[in-house]
Order: structure tokens, then sequence, then C-alpha cells
């Protein structure tokens, strides 16, 4: 096997994603990415840039057109790579409980270390009185917590989330943004993460990765300039603002092409109603 | 009306009503009048059709009152007992058969595209079929005993529970079944934690349908090829010109389905705590 000087290479990936070779969509690429061992990646882009899409090529549930993505993993580790998805999927026939346990039991772990690590997370992320609740009972928050203790809980190399707090109100954003930011700190796991928030983007994140309007290349890949451990209190300083304004800039071109598309569609919608 | 709304003030105002001040006493009066309306509707329809019988507006050579049914000598004799025994035992095996193999069926060709491809016009063919018209085939196929009545209910219910567990499986929504494959689960586990659970709701929508089949059937199959049974006590009636015999019949196999179908509907309550079975709003 060669060896791997950085955790995620993507190298020339592209997808199409074609039902029939008639209408095909190019979603995503050529996109190049190194991501090292252990560093915090965020993705930002329009929407349906292909963030997703990139996502689970890494994730290993969908294979790119072209091109390639290399990951290196410790054989050993069952779970290398776990997922946080834009939509929770988390599973409603499963209690809170169950469904933290879930990666866990797929990963053949004994029950007694189970039981341990489930409850563990259940604590953690402040579940353990619904740990016998069915999704359908929570509150969004609280699925979403539960989905990342989900993802955490197998222990992961590589943690993929996309969007994960998108759905959720500010205060809460922030609680389970610093809560991330505690758990990443402390066991520095290798992180792909897809936000449409710039502010968080640059709370989080070692590297912040703005992508162009469909389909998805990267337009600029730019280093976080804020010193870790970072506070809560970082979103009020000055400079924070300055980068954010900065990457603002960059972004706000590519959203403006995607809308401008998104109108010229409405529009052709708009003028075959009146026709 | 514009008149009415303008002696209302602009105001619309959200309050507690007794299901949200008190929902102990409001389920209580709710399942009284669900009760009231279960029993009250069966029980004038009845009561109806009995004044029928009493003010002759409905011909008593022909049909039986209600009253005639329930003290039928009939009813207390050990023969009709050991009648009701033989059709239940029919129903119960060709209901597990038929459902068994139907629910294997149905998560093989939910899973397996090349198996669909394989056998699904095939049975989707053999589903149309009208089952009573193989009765002759089912018993050149298993000889003159039990065999061909409870092949016929197995394969009846068969097609029922095949096809909703089938479309069942294959309508478990993908984002779920990424999310195990996320975490590296194989096809068993994807099977066991994700398919399974996820069609068992609809599985038992299928079964509950398939449950008042399986009587349908066991009613029909005795008419024509049986000895004893309900549907041969039916039948006896019939030819006997004993309308009350046919009615006892009748109204057995009715309270039959009946209490069949909700034993399958509390199963089906029991195996899938997560689906809330009555989704309808509270409406005032
Ligand atoms: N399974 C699929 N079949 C066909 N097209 C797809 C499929 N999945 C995604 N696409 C298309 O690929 C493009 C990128 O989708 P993707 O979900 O990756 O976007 P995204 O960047 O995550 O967007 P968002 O920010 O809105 O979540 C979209 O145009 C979408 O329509
Ligand atoms: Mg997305």
């Amino acid at each position: 096997m060669r060896k791997h000087s950085c955790k995620i290479e993507a190298i020339e990936v592209e997808k199409v994603f074609s039902a029939d070779s008639e209408d095909e969509v190019h979603a995503l690429g050529p996109l190049n990415l190194q991501v090292q061992d252990g560093e915090f990646v965020c993705l930002v882009g329009p929407s349906g840039c292909g963030k997703s899409t990139f996502l689970r090529i890494v994730a290993g549930l969908l294979n790119p057109t072209t091109g390639r993505v290399d990951i290196g993993i410790n054989p050993e580790n069952p779970t290398p790579i776990s997922m946080v998805f834009q939509d929770y999927g988390i599973y409603p026939w499963k209690t809170v409980e169950g469904n933290i346990r879930f990666g866990l039991e797929i990963s053949g772990i004994s029950k007694s270390r189970t039981k341990e690590v489930a409850d563990h997370w259940l604590e953690r992320m402040d579940l353990t009185a619904f740990a016998s609740s069915y999704p359908d009972t929570l509150s969004g928050g609280m699925r979403q917590r539960v989905a990342i203790a989900r993802a955490l809980a197998v222990e992961p190399e590589i943690l993929l989330m996309d969007e994960p707090f998108a759905a959720l109100d500010a205060q809460l954003r922030q609680l389970l943004q610093d809560e991330l930011l505690t758990i990443w700190q402390k066991e520095q796991r290798t992180v792909l993460f897809v936000t449409h928030s710039l502010e968080e983007a640059i709370v989080l994140g070692d590297r912040v990765i703005v992508m162009s309007s469909r389909p998805g290349k990267i337009v600029l890949d730019q280093k976080v300039p804020f010193e870790r451990p970072r506070s809560p209190e970082l979103r009020a300083q000055s400079d924070f603002n300055e980068f954010k304004n900065e990457l603002w800039l960059c972004l706000k071109g590519e959203v403006e092409h995607y809308l401008e598309r998104v109108n010229s569609v409405e529009g052709k919608i708009g003028s075959n109603n009146e026709g | 009306m514009k008149g009415e709304a303008q002696t209302d003030r602009d105001l619309l105002s959200r309050v507690p009503t007794l299901a949200d001040t008190n929902p102990r006493k409001y389920n209580k009066r709710r399942r009284l009048i669900e009760t009231f309306l279960a029993v009250g509707v069966p029980g004038s329809l009845i009561a109806l059709w009995q004044l029928g019988f009493h003010y002759e507006w409905i011909d008593n050579r022909f049909y039986a009152s209600p009253w005639e049914i329930v003290s039928s000598k009939k009813l207390r004799e050990a023969e009709l007992w050991s009648e009701i025994w033989t059709s239940v035992q029919r129903m119960l095996k060709g209901f597990f058969a038929g459902s068994l193999l139907g629910v294997l069926l149905g998560v093989l060709m939910g899973v397996s595209r090349l198996l669909r491809a394989a056998l699904d016009s095939l049975l989707t063919a053999l589903y149309t079929v009208p089952k009573l018209a193989l009765i002759p085939v089912f018993v050149t196929l298993f000889g003159f005993g039990d065999l061909p009545r409870i092949a016929l209910i197995a394969v009846t219910v068969f097609f029922f529970v095949w096809i909703s567990t089938m479309s069942a499986i294959m309508g478990v929504e993908d984002g779920y079944r990424e999310a195990a494959l996320s975490f590296g689960a194989n096809k068993w586990q994807i099977f066991r934690h994700v398919l399974f659970p996820g069609a068992l709701p609809q599985i038992f929508v299928g079964l509950r349908i398939a449950a008042g089949v399986a009587v349908l059937m066991l009613i029909g199959v005795e008419l024509v090829l049986a000895s004893d049974g309900l549907g041969a006590l039916i039948e006896k009636g019939r030819t006997l010109f004993l309308p009350e015999l046919t009615y006892v019949g009748i109204a057995i196999s009715a309270l039959l389905g009946l209490t069949f179908t909700y034993l399958v509907r509390i199963l089906g309550r029991v195996l899938v705590p997560w689906a809330p079975e009555d989704q309808t709003p509270n409406q005032n």
C-alpha cells in the first residue's frame, strides 16, 4: 500500500449523475483537496454545489465518476469513518439509546463495552433522561444530539458532518459548536464539516474551503488565523469579522452566480406560464 | 355574518381544553364515547333487524332474526363448537403458512433486484387468478384431506403479505440505508437494523388485510370443498332449508374475522411500539 502523507486526498474528483444519458447533472469537480491527519476542514458553498456529494464519496456511499479519493486509515479500526447526515438519519424504530448503540453494534464491540460507551454519550449529550424514548417524541435539537452521539460513539478517525447544526436555533447551535470543539480538541479526529454559515466555519475550522456553484470546484482554500483553543468570545473580535468579510466576498460571487441561475430558471417557468 | 364579527373583538385565543387540563378525564370520556359507538352502531342495526321481524317487514321463511340466531339450539350443541374449532385450525394453519412464505419472499424480492426481475410478473399474474378456480388443481396436488383447503387459504394470504412486504422493504428510505452503510454495516446488519424494522409497520398492514382475507377464503373453501367447518354448516343450512343454521354460521364467521383481525392488530401494536397507531389529531 502506498504510504499516505495525508489523511484524505482527493485527486481530480468529479461526479456526474445520470439517470439516463439524456439529462446529466455535473454535480462536482474536478476537485483536488488534501486534508492532514487531525485537521478540521470546513466546506462552504452555494446550495447544490456538490458538498454533500463529496462527503458521500468520502464516506464510500457513492463512487466518483472520475478521479479518486485516497483515505489513510488504521486497518484495525472497525469504523474508521462515520457521518452525521444533513437530515439526521437516526432511526425512528430505535430508542435514543438504541440509536447511539447502533454503530457499536455494527462493529461487533462487546455488549458491556457498548453499554459503557452508550451511557457515556447519553450523559455527555444530556440525553440520559430520554434514553428509552423514541426519536418521534424528541425536539429537533435533541435528535441532532443523538445523531452526533451516534457518530462519535464509534470513535472514528474521520468524522464527516453535513450541515449538522443547520436546523437548530442560534443558542443551541452555539452550544453544540462549543461541545464539538471541546470534543475535537481533546480527541483530535480529522473532521470534514459542511456548513452554510461562514461564522460556524471560522469558529470551528483549521481551514475553510469555499466551493464554486455547481459543478463545485475549490475557489478558495484559506487557513483560519485564530489560535486554539478558541473560545466562544472569538465571534465578537474585530479581526474575526474582517476574516469573515474576506471569505464572504469570495463566496458572494458564487452565491450570486447560483441565484442568477435559479432566477433564470424561474423566469423561464414564468414565461412558460404566460405562453 | 359580518355584523356578528363586529360584536366580537378581533382576538384569536388559544386556550386549554379538557384534553389539555385533564387528559385523564378526557381520555376516559373519549374511550367511553368510542366504545359506545363501536357497540352502539352494530347494536342498533341488529335491533333494527330484529324489529323488521317483529313487524314482519322481513320474510321469516327465508331469513333468520338475530334472536333466532342467538337462541338457536345449534349454539348449545357440542358439535357446533367442534365445527368452529375445525375451521379455526384450518384458518390459522393457512394464515401462518401463507404469511410466513409471504414475508420471506417479500423480503427476498424487496432486497434483490434480480429476484424481482425473475418473479415479479409471474407472481403478479398468479395473484389475479381467482383461487377458488384452482380447487381441482389443489385437490389433484394435495389429495382429499385438509391439505388442499389449508393450501388454498395459505396461497391467498401469501399474495397479500408478499405484495405489502415487498413494497414495504423497497419503500424504506434510502437515507436510513445510507446511514447504516456509513457505519460499515453488512447486508445482514442492514436488513436486521434498518430494512426489517423500517418495513414492519407496513408489513403489519398487509397482515391485517390478510387476516380478514383468510376468513373469507376459509368460508369459501369450506362451502365448496368440505363436509365440516363453518362453511359446510352454512351450506347445510341452505340445502336443508334451515336459514337459522346458515345465519348462525355467517354470524360466527363474522365474529371470527373480527376477533382474528383484532388479534393481529394487537400483535402489531406490541411489535411496532415506535409507530403510534392512532394518529388522527384531536379534534374537538
Ligand atoms: N442521487 C442523485 N441523483 C441525481 N442528482 C443528484 C443526486 N444527488 C445529488 N444530485 C445533484 O447533484 C447536485 C449536488 O448535490 P449535493 O446534494 O451534493 O449539493 P449540496 O452542495 O450538498 O447542496 P445543499 O447545500 O443544498 O445541501 C445537485 O444539483 C443535485 O441535484
Ligand atoms: Mg447538502
